[in-house]
């Protein structure tokens, strides 16, 4: 018998479309995710919750404020949209920790816990008595987790400053030389879209978030190692830092500060966004073979004398970039971006070069996105049937697991929804109760 | 703040074991995507083996700002690879093949970047993989991932391409201007980060069940997750998410503003205490009764946003960052100025927790990298050395985990499968170095 094609053997392993009868890789893990204010924590616990942690998340009585952070102040059945998002697979109750007997019954939950996420300023948790010290008495196997806008320790620790996604974004060094150029002799009036930058999505949150997630998932391999738990510090910022990538040793190094290039890439040639017909296309060619490959497929590689390049660090000098720049952008112009992409294709099969392979990429409005076949049959988009808000489409499935894939069970719940359900299956809280404990305001 | 906890935290690290001791990972990658989360795994602990082709190595070695090399060193390849240690081996050889399986069968981890079917095409993939190692924990990270249309046409990737395709250049921008790459590597390296959260919880399925597993991210799903309510929003109102330049269309009022002497400052206050606090700084205590800004979801409406907006940039235009950094500690809203790397890299609090750490490193001197940005109370992640030429570290790898003999050392260098650095800038040593410092073995 012949042997199966790679891509339709692994297909047929980790296509998000049977993830459902595949186990679960977090399914022993129970989770309280006390988040608030901070789209950081609830990230971090949809990243387990999709591998199937039970991730109880606590909120105070009248909700996250995050909730309430929507696009345009626009609601669907009274949800913020990037709520609705993230409050994927979590069974969500309130408790009202300002109250004394509330702080006891989260001392319950966590000597049944394994991680505990909490985002509130550094040492809330401690006045309130439910510090990491506390609870590690209770508990010495939790993984106790913060995120916060500068962390644990360290001078500015003390800082009573929230901290949202644009704040995180501007002390992480990220924005400063993200943007346009400001064009030669012109001035901020005239063009106040030449500035320092911010990203759209709230990349630092999630970030953090995300990193969040690995130190736990980290922790949680040393804990089955020696049954110790402990206690993890992220500083949104530092983490949001941290992806940088080359400025940091540049400045020590040259004494450079990093600045704005707009489209093109202090980092490296070829690698720009440039115009086409109908918008714009990525260009990429970081090994002088790609460069070559990409003039070669405008057919410049007479005229721009291709065959005598020689290094590629020729070419990624701010003026040579600026020249290269200008001569590129006039050629691709001429395409649509649908023809830039084909022929990037094209030549990869057929070039004087191939295998080599410009990379040319479409720039896409999400819109797009959205609606590209390629995505929509990689279950990227497959709406989810929530038993609360119906059908909705949500980013899911972002990576492939043969053996433990991600899920997405539902997609958010509202307001102290699953309360009856997890005081009785943590607390042993039946509905009498649990009316008076709402009585007396405690969840 | 958990004093007991974090007493010391810094000076104390190397008194701590490492969380992901005994974890061997082998890495086929280049750029960023792929060697990014070894990188993490190898702060974390793991023992990375980083395997590159011969004399070249990683493409990464070339990328430099503005053609600016540390040292002889590309300045980006020294953020995704500390802690490795480095071998050329040349996969295209059948000795070449051998070898990898040889290590892929002792180790706990494998991460690539190429494009779909290489590795297999080099008898080293997947599946090749399993026989010498059931229990493997494989991940492939590519632009497209393995199947699909566009994996098909096998088409290469960047960070870039997936920024334009997954639309987050599209809404990053400011309105009526071109859409804007961002200047991070933003969906490699998030990519390569988001990779580890399913690499690690397959190492806890691992430790539960003794079982490996394999697993694809495409970075442009990567970063499409992270694009949380622009696909709801579509979904409900059929309309196409939009760029906001600095304005961030969820929170109000929080967007970018202009100082007086030209400099900007990032101001967030939408909960009722920050925006009444807000207020107060301003000198304007009223607006936080005005009907229009009444609550948040008031503020969030288009033309309140937009009037309250206009309202604090005109007050900041008079300030500058430091007064306003100042008033928002006073007043208890959030507020900085938009930090160089400057800023960046002499801040004081920064260095204070260590995660700007120094690193004094054999061959590159002394430097400040990134620490691993969770801080573990039990179990601290660390950056210990920095990178190295192409193969550098072959004869350790050979002897100490493959137990070679010199004479299979020696023809392994003969036939090619072994090599190491050409000599070129970015792949041979810095130019100060001795021949043997950092050399773990054949030091003679």
């Amino acid at each position: 018998m012949e042997k199966p094609r790679w891509q339709d053997w692994i297909r047929e392993r980790d296509d998000p479309r049977i993830a459902s009868t595949q186990p679960e890789a977090l399914d022993d893990i129970t989770v309280l995710d006390l988040s608030y204010k901070s789209f950081a924590g609830c990230y971090c616990s949809s990243l387990l919750a999709e591998f199937g942690a039970e991730v109880l998340r606590i909120e105070p009585p009248e909700g996250d404020f995050i909730r309430k952070c929507t696009p345009y102040g626009v609601l669907y059945k009274g949800e913020g949209l990037n709520y609705l998002s993230e409050g994927r697979n979590k069974f969500h109750i309130t408790l009202n920790l300002e109250k004394p007997e509330a702080r006891e019954m989260l001392k319950s939950l966590v000597a049944q816990a394994d991680v505990l996420i909490e985002t509130f300023r550094p040492g809330q948790m401690e006045a309130w008595g439910i510090g990491y010290e506390t609870l590690k008495a209770i508990n010495p196997r939790l993984i106790y987790a913060s995120i916060t806008l500068f962390g644990q320790f360290g001078p500015q620790s003390h800082s009573r400053m929230p901290g949202y996604d644009n704040v995180i974004q501007a002390m992480s060094g990220n924005q400063y030389d993200n943007g346009e150029m400001l064009p030669e002799g012109k001035t901020y009036d005239e063009c106040p879209w030449a500035v320092p930058t911010k990203a759209g999505p709230w990349i630092g949150w999630i970030v953090a978030g995300t990193y969040m997630a690995v130190g736990i998932l980290a922790a949680l391999h040393w804990r089955e190692q020696t049954g110790e738990g402990q206690a993890l510090d992220v500083s949104a910022v530092e983490a949001y830092t941290s992806l940088e990538d080359w400025a940091a040793i540049w400045y020590q190094g040259a004494g450079v500060v990093s600045e704005r290039f707009g489209n093109l890439s202090i980092g490296g040639w070829l690698y720009c966004f440039a115009p086409t017909r109908d918008g714009a296309v990525f260009l990429g060619g970081l090994r002088l073979e790609m460069w070559q490959a990409f003039a070669d497929m405008l057919g410049k590689w007479d005229e721009w004398g291709a065959a005598e390049w020689k290094d590629l660090a020729d070419f990624s000098t701010r003026e040579e970039q600026l020249k290269w720049a200008e001569r590129v952008f006039a050629e691709t112009s001429q395409y649509t971006t649908e023809e830039l992409v084909r022929m990037a294709v094209e030549y990869g099969q057929h070039g004087r070069l191939a295998p080599i392979t410009p990379v040319v990429a479409p720039v896409c409005s999400p819109e797009a996105t959205m609606r590209d076949p390629n995505w929509l049959d990689r279950g990227i988009f497959t709406p989810v049937q929530d038993p609360v808000y119906g059908e909705i489409i949500v980013a899911q499935a972002q990576y492939k697991l043969s053996e433990t894939p991600i899920r997405t069970k539902w997609v958010c719940r509202p307001v102290g929804y699953d309360n009856e359900y997890i005081y009785l299956k943590y607390l042993g809280l039946g509905p009498r109760k649990l009316k008076k404990l709402k009585e007396a305001g405690i969840i | 703040m958990a004093e007991p906890t974090w007493q010391n935290y810094k000076e104390t690290k190397f008194s701590k074991p490492l969380p992901l001791k005994g974890i061997r990972v082998l890495e086929v990658c280049t750029l960023l995507l792929g060697p990014s989360g070894p990188g993490f795994l190898a702060r974390l602990g793991a023992e990375v083996i980083k395997c590159e082709v011969p004399p070249m190595g990683d493409t990464l070695r070339s990328m430099a700002p503005f053609s600016y090399f540390f040292k002889d060193q590309s300045t980006s390849l020294i953020r995704p690879n500390p802690n490795k240690y480095w071998i050329g081996l040349d996969l295209h050889k059948p000795e070449g093949q051998q070898v990898f399986l040889e290590l892929a069968a002792k180790a706990d981890i494998v991460e690539e970047n190429l494009r779909p079917g290489v590795m297999e095409r080099w008898n080293v993939g997947y599946r090749q993989i399993l026989e010498v190692n059931p229990s493997i924990i494989y991940i492939a990270k590519t632009g497209f991932g393995q199947w699909g249309q566009y994996a098909e046409e096998n088409r290469p990737s960047n960070d870039g391409a997936a920024q334009g395709m997954s639309g987050y250049a599209w809404i990053s921008r400011f309105p009526g201007r071109p859409p804007l790459k961002n200047r991070l590597y933003i969906c490699d390296s998030y990519g390569a980060l988001l990779g580890e959260v399913a690499v690690l919880a397959a190492l806890h399925y691992r430790d539960r069940t003794g079982k490996g597993q394999y697993i694809e991210l495409s970075q442009s799903e990567a970063i499409m997750r992270t694009m949380s309510w622009v696909w709801p929003y579509q979904q409900m109102t059929g309309k196409g998410a939009g760029p906001a330049g600095n304005r961030d269309v969820s929170i109000c009022p929080a967007d970018t503003f202009r100082c007086a002497d030209d400099t900007f400052v990032a101001i967030a206050a939408p909960d009722e205490a920050e925006f009444r606090g807000l207020c107060q700084a301003m000198g304007r205590p009223e607006l936080a009764e005005d009907p229009r800004f009444q609550d948040h979801l008031t503020r969030l409406q288009e033309e309140h946003a937009v009037e309250i907006l206009r309202i604090i940039a005109e007050w900041v235009r008079t300030r500058t960052a430091e007064e306003i950094e100042r008033l928002a500690e006073e007043y208890g809203f959030a507020a900085s100025r938009v930090r160089s790397i400057q800023d960046v890299v002499e801040n004081a609090h920064s260095r204070a927790r260590g995660f700007l750490t120094e690193v004094d490193d054999p061959l590159l001197g002394e430097f400040l990298d990134y620490e691993f940005p969770v801080m573990m109370s039990r179990t601290s992640p660390r950056v210990r050395w920095s990178v190295r030429p192409v193969g550098f570290d072959n004869e350790y790898v050979m002897k100490y985990i493959l137990g070679k003999s010199n004479d299979e050392i020696r023809r392994l260098y003969e036939c090619g499968a072994l090599g190491k650095w050409a000599q070129v800038r970015g792949r041979r040593p810095p130019p100060d170095w001795d021949g043997k410092t950092g050399l773990i073995l054949s030091r003679e």
